[in-house]
């Protein structure tokens, strides 16, 4: 049996304080249905990636809640796992379909994280990490950049190698209408940018976000349809303190290499990427452990130029903006990766084109690198 | 959320883990903490190798610049991890020290 994306549809990602969950939800699922010339009445079921509702918004329920609001009477379900949560609610709808049970699905994936305060939102996020990490004080910038940290030490990789990551990931969000910042920054800008959890600084940490994206799922081919060659999840220890290494996310390479396996083609095969860049150090990992660079070689290459739109040799890395430059509402990001993947693969992403795209993979992460979720997708 | 019956089934375990010493093999400075430790920030967090191999990610005390390096020898301590919420049982934890 083969899987389709048939329709998507992504919300405006940013500091979205006039809209509310419910109208994102209505924009983006009916996007995508009108996307996929599909009636509401045809949906069987409705998987919701989300991650803080509960915790921040005190609404938990979410699968009922939002059939509710789409006025759709379909079994619906609420998939949680960390900044994961959106790629594992395209598994899971995967999985139903693979099953038999039904032909047509809707994944929502949204988050509201922009009414709450900061240090709240921290406290939240930190639901990912470990009982550990949290009375140890750490927060989600402070476990990367201890990884940063050993990933320093051990490969010469410098904070301008880093900080080169988030000035791609915003320019090629100049080019997205959708993403949360439209401006261009400068390394400079990165390293005098105020220290978050050293060594990272602000502009190595993607946003916190308001947003949804939304993606019809079919077993039958249509028109515009993209096909997903490949659904893989792996997981990992939740906290950083039992990993045998730092300096790689053993969950992305193994899901990755399952991919790989299940979709018949190799690293190099991949013209698009929607890699999970929650911060600069995490798209090095990404670009090494999916295997586009080997380990080590991925921050020169990045820095060269060879994954940004217009110059690059090989992949396109995130070239919707990525999670630093289109923001990055945790339980949206992994439904929007698709998404973004699914209009490079019609040809119809615009100034953002990849050129002749043909093979899309979109590297989902949860936690510190404790869920890891790869999608294939090919033309 | 703090529970007062977590952190007593919880302290339990805290003797297992003091006095110990090991070795830093990362760190980070926290500047932009989570509510419940905004009076100490900012502070570091280490990932320490304790001499039985065991790793712990705990937060750095008694400390300098100098001290934030790999290699660096640290102790296991007790100390109040976190401001106590408005139940007032005071969360004990393990924090690191230099020696």
């Amino acid at each position: 049996m083969h899987i389709y994306v048939t329709g998507a549809a992504t919300t405006k990602f940013g500091e979205l304080w006039s809209a509310s969950p419910r109208g994102l939800a209505r924009q983006a699922v009916f996007g995508a249905l009108k996307d996929a010339g599909l009636e509401a009445k045809r949906v069987q079921a409705l998987f919701v990636g989300n991650m803080l509702s509960g915790m921040l918004g005190g609404q938990e329920h979410l699968g009922a809640f939002f059939a509710e609001e789409l006025g759709l009477t379909v079994p619906a379900f609420k998939i949680e796992g960390a900044c994961a949560s959106g790629g594992l609610a395209v598994h899971n709808a995967v999985n139903s379909l693979l099953s038999g049970q039904y032909e047509t699905v809707v994944v929502l994936g949204i988050e509201k994280m922009t009414d709450h305060k900061p240090e709240d939102v921290a406290t939240a996020l930190m639901g990912a990490g470990s009982e550990d990490e949290r009375l140890a004080g750490a927060t989600f910038p402070g476990l990367y950049a201890m990884i940063a940290r050993a990933h320093m030490q051990q490969f010469g990789t410098t904070e301008e190698d880093m900080a080169a990551v988030a000035v791609k990931n915003h320019y090629h969000a100049t080019l997205n209408p959708n993403a949360q910042f439209h401006a261009e920054i400068t390394v400079e800008a990165v390293m005098k940018s105020s220290k978050i959890a050293d060594p990272l600084k602000l502009l190595d940490c993607s946003p916190i976000s308001d947003g949804a994206a939304a993606i019809v799922l079919s077993t039958k081919r249509s028109p515009h349809s993209v096909e997903v060659a490949a659904s893989v999840v792996a997981t990992d220890t939740l906290g950083l303190a039992q990993r045998k290494s730092l300096t790689q996310l053993a969950a992305t390479k193994q899901a990755a290499q399952k991919a790989y396996t299940l979709a018949g083609i190799l690293p190099e095969d991949v013209d698009a990427s929607e890699v999970h860049d929650c911060f600069t150090i995490a798209e090095i990992l990404a670009a090494e452990d999916l295997g586009f660079f080997a380990k080590g070689n991925a921050a020169a290459a990045i820095r060269k130029g060879k994954t940004t739109l217009g110059t690059s040799t090989g992949v396109v890395l995130n070239p919707s903006g990525g999670l630093k430059g289109c923001g990055h509402p945790v339980g949206a990001t992994g439904v929007k990766q698709i998404a973004e993947l699914v209009e490079q693969l019609r040809g119809n992403a615009g100034k953002r084109q990849v050129h002749d795209a043909r093979v899309g993979l979109a590297h989902n992460v949860g936690g510190s690198g404790a869920t890891a979720v790869i999608h294939i997708l090919k033309t | 959320m703090q529970s007062p019956v977590k952190i007593w089934r919880n302290q339990k375990n805290i003797a297992q883990l003091l006095g110990k010493t090991g070795t830093i093999v990362s760190w980070t400075l926290i500047r932009v903490p989570p509510g419940d430790f905004m009076d100490q920030a900012p502070y570091p967090v280490v990932l320490a190798e304790l001499e039985d191999g065991k790793r712990i990610e705990a937060q750095l005390v008694d400390w300098k610049d100098t001290h934030l390096a790999f290699g660096t020898k640290v102790k296991t301590v007790i100390r109040c991890v976190m401001r106590p919420d408005a139940d007032g049982v005071i969360p004990y934890g393990i924090k690191v020290k230099p020696i």
